[in-house]
């Protein structure tokens, strides 16, 4: 930031002599902040690159160890995740992961998306203003008491109408996870369909269409980006969370057979044995392994919804 | 009715469009009841008791009646911290995502950079905390460290809510701004930001939110314990803040009311992110309301 | 030698905003005088969970004593306690085994010393809806290896088992593996089988699922489970002392080499009979006096 500042300043000495300087001092002064702030900007967007560089780097470092220990095709395409008698095969998290992914989605976006079109298109004023805090309020749960909630009342639940001993499973996960990412989904996605011109409602309209019709073939696609920009967001959480999935999952490192088999996703492994490992074990690199896997799911997930998004969405 | 045929198609969509409109509205209630049971649920069972003692105490380890002072300090101290570390940086790189990126293959990988960043789970960022700060520049257990770690999972959130917000400002208010000659630094000072600010503001209520609650990275980086003094400002102090002490009192306190302090923790971390909206919010509607007059 | 690191940071970060904290910090920690009556510097405690409430307990009274000490306290696994101690992360490890020495699992920390600050007595516990009240080694060796998965198999109601159990690593699982199970294999099983992260959603867990069985330390047994007797001897603190219950453990303070300055003082003072027998006797541990 120096080096820009004192060429200012110079410039600014230069130009203050002649007539008419003061305008031309405001003219730099106004292009130099102009410039300024691009840069500014530049650097933040670069700043939350490193960060992302330095969890690359922090937590690849580690990782990369793993394939030391490990075959890659054990690690990748094996079932069996026996740390303690040296097999790791990650294979499993990663489908569980998926799965669990997946079924969060299905359940979470017709409902946010729902509530946020309720919010933004059909619900009179003084609705959306109760509704819109009472949404950001749940954000600020935090996770541990999703996951009680989820432990002493979802999964009773669940067991009973069920008939399961146990309950626990990617069922009670996904539905944990659908209240935390409902409020993130809805909001801005709310955010993205209000901020669709009102003109493009009242041609529509003015055609004769009804409200759902405006809503599903004009608001909707018009919104598009917003709202996969908010189910991303969305899905990143729920990919990301762990305290609370922790709780209602079960622990079980093994696939997924039904909705209520007690089984393990990638996040809920790394938080059960991250703590309870040895630093410089095959083990300790593999749970890194899978942190960094974590990353690069979700990098293509991303890939994927934007995809999606890209040949059904941007009408605009 | 006059001059107008109902021809079947018509009707079926006025009855799709009613079908719909009372769907929307019950998938509203029924999402409306649970989230005001489940807040009926965590405020019911911790506001009756909370009293301003509980708020300003110390914890106790072995006699019930400990409070949460120090550790709600805490809390703010170190969501403050790493607000005012987040906020400049995440708006300015949602601006430069908005405003200032070109639409080529490098934006791309930008946008995919920070959408990667925000899926990156919390535990995570407690793990890098703990390498940087306790192994590399070996200060231990600090609110700092907990602070820039907080401050690294807010970051992207912002940049993308910010992105967004500033995109759904429309082209023709830039356009007028332009035309004034403008530059584009004044153009998004003075009326692309105060537009998008409504949205900005939505994502840092959002983002304090979920920071204010957040466990895992707190955990990792700033320890479970506080120096047993209240209003502790030094950055080297070891930074347990209310939701790490509540996940504590729940999995480990051995202390008799441990059930009932989980409880308050729980209702004063509600109230606590209802009290950050308002505060939040509270400027936004003036501006509005003079706007609108 | 955290003066000798102060000094390393303040080469390594030279935020200017935060100087004026630092500073202050720097002399209250900066110079680690060995005056036994002017005790100050920084110790930080990491590891095991289940010895959390004691550290915290024994920070809280030590400062007061000893106002220019600052007690750190943070707790993830047992395993982490001797890591972070090898690491330099920490001063003090808190380890629910003795890691100086092999355990299953685990490797000994060479040059380690590890300090008995407590005994800790662990339970087996059921849901209260289960009517068996004592289970020989023999039947939980079944129960865990997953032979036995009905309750009638044990003297019960015709009701499947439904096993939960800590993580591998977990301080509480290798003491109970070892004591209870007599080293005992807990074998993973397709159903009926969920794995919990810390006593208090292994009490959760058990309290709230029918027929359940899991372990748990003695401190947070209450009336919402049922401990079980472990070869016809009740869980109590009394019969840990006079020998007849077996399931238990000591605890452990892991330091680098013999603890020095205020590392070792703060040690002394849990080990000394003043907090054995008043402080740690109330948080429900066992004084390591007590046990011959």
């Amino acid at each position: 930031m120096g080096t820009p500042a004192q060429s200012f300043a110079t410039k600014d000495e230069l130009l203050t002599k002649p007539m008419g300087s003061n305008r031309f001092n405001r003219y730099a002064r106004v292009h130099f902040s102009n410039k300024l702030f691009k840069f500014y900007a530049l650097f933040s967007i670069f700043a939350l690159c490193f960060v992302l560089g330095l969890v690359i780097f922090f937590i690849g470092k580690t990782a990369l160890l793993t394939f030391q220990h490990v075959s890659v095709a054990e690690f990748f395409f094996s079932f069996d995740w026996t740390p303690e008698e040296g097999r790791f095969g990650a294979a499993l998290f990663i489908i569980n992961t998926l799965s669990l992914t997946a079924l969060t989605l299905v359940i979470a976006v017709p409902i946010s998306v729902g509530m946020a079109i309720l919010i933004a298109e059909i619900a009179p004023t003084w609705f959306k203003n109760l509704v819109r805090p009472v949404l950001d309020l749940l954000v600020g749960i935090p996770s541990i008491v999703y996951g009680y909630l989820g432990l002493t009342v979802l999964i009773p639940f669940l067991r009973e109408i069920s008939g399961e001993n146990l309950g626990d499973g990617l069922l009670a996960a996904a539905l944990v996870l659908t209240l935390m990412i409902l409020p993130t989904i809805c909001r801005i996605s709310d955010d993205a369909i209000s901020a669709v011109p009102k003109k493009y409602r009242d041609a529509a309209y003015a055609m004769g269409s009804t409200r759902i019709q405006v809503i599903m073939k004009v608001i909707l696609p018009a919104a598009g980006r917003g709202v996969v920009a908010a189910i991303i967001m969305g899905m990143t959480r729920a990919i990301g969370e762990t305290m609370a999935v922790v709780m209602v999952i079960g622990n079980t490192a093994q696939l997924a057979k039904s909705f209520f088999s007690p089984t393990s996703v990638l996040t809920s492994n790394i938080v059960m044995q991250i703590s309870n490992v040895d630093f410089d074990s095959p083990w300790n690199y593999a749970l890194h392994m899978m942190a960094f896997l974590l990353l690069l799911i979700s990098f293509a997930l991303i890939l994927f919804i934007r995809f999606l998004g890209r040949k059904g969405g941007d009408l605009t | 009715m006059s001059g107008f045929t109902r021809t079947p198609k018509i009707t079926r969509s006025i009855r799709l469009n009613k079908i719909a409109t009372v769907g929307f509205y019950t998938l509203g209630i029924l999402v409306l009841t649970l989230i005001f049971w489940l807040l009926y649920t965590i405020l019911s069972k911790g506001l009756p008791s909370l009293s301003w003692g509980f708020l300003t105490k110390l914890p106790e380890e072995m006699d019930v009646g400990g409070g949460i002072g120090p550790v709600l300090f805490n809390s703010f101290y170190i969501l403050g911290i790493s607000l005012a570390l987040s906020i400049p940086i995440g708006i300015g790189a949602g601006i430069y995502m908005a405003e200032y990126a070109p639409k080529n293959k490098f934006t791309e990988v930008l946008r995919i950079c920070v959408e990667s960043l925000a899926s990156v789970p919390s535990i995570v960022f407690g793990m890098l905390g703990l390498a940087i700060f306790a192994s590399y520049f070996q200060v231990g257990l600090t609110i700092l460290g907990g602070a820039v770690s907080l401050a690294f999972l807010n970051l992207p959130m912002l940049a993308r809510v910010t992105e967004e917000s500033i995109r759904a400002v429309p082209v023709d208010v830039r356009n007028a701004s332009y035309a004034l000659g403008t530059t584009k630094f004044q153009c998004i000072r003075t009326v692309v930001l105060p537009i998008a600010m409504r949205g900005i503001i939505t994502g840092i209520c959002l983002v304090a939110g979920r920071a204010f609650g957040e466990s895992a990275v707190i955990l990792l980086t700033a320890g479970l314990s506080t120096s047993g003094e209240m209003w502790d400002f030094n950055l080297f102090s070891p930074g347990e803040t209310l939701a790490v002490h509540l996940w504590y009192v729940q999995s480990e306190a051995i202390v008799e009311d441990a059930k009932q302090i989980a409880d308050r923790s729980a209702a004063v971390l509600v109230l606590v992110v209802l009290l950050i909206n308002l505060l939040f919010r509270i400027p936004l509607w003036i501006s509005n309301r003079k706007l609108k007059m | 030698m955290r003066g000798v690191l102060q000094v390393k940071l303040f080469k390594k970060i030279s935020l200017v905003a935060v100087t004026s904290v630092m500073l202050v910090s720097s002399a209250l920690v900066g110079a680690v005088s060995a005056a036994p009556s002017q005790l100050s510097g920084k110790i930080t405690v990491n590891g095991s969970t289940a010895l959390l409430p004691l550290t915290l307990q024994a920070a809280k009274e030590f400062q007061k004593l000893n106002p220019k000490v600052k007690v750190a306290a943070s707790g993830k696994g047992s395993v982490t306690g001797p890591q972070a101690v090898k690491k330099g992360i920490a001063d003090i490890g808190a380890c629910d085994w003795d890691a100086s020495m092999d355990v299953p699992g685990f490797k000994a920390f060479s040059g380690q010393v590890a300090n008995k600050v407590a005994v800790i007595p662990f339970a087996t516990v059921v849901n209260n809806n289960v009517k068996v009240t004592d289970l020989s080694t023999d039947q939980l060796k079944g129960i865990y290896s997953g032979k036995i998965t009905n309750w009638k198999d044990v003297g019960g109601d015709n009701a499947d088992i439904v096993v939960i159990t800590r993580a591998f690593g977990s301080g509480t699982r290798v003491n109970y593996q070892s004591k209870a199970l007599s080293g005992g294999d807990i074998t993973k099983k397709e159903k009926n089988y969920k794995e919990v992260g810390s006593s208090g959603d292994m009490k959760t867990a058990v309290a709230t699922t029918p027929n359940s069985i899991g372990y748990i330390d003695l401190v947070y047994v209450t009336s919402d489970l049922k401990a079980v007797k472990f070869n016809g001897v009740a869980a109590s603190t009394d019969n840990v002392i006079n020998g007849s219950y077996k399931i238990w453990a000591y605890g452990y303070y892991m330091t680098k080499g013999q603890p020095t300055g205020a590392t070792k003082a703060f040690i002394e003072y849990v080990q000394s009979s003043k907090f054995q027998q008043s402080s740690l006797k109330k948080l429900k541990f066992i004084p390591i006096a007590a046990m011959k």
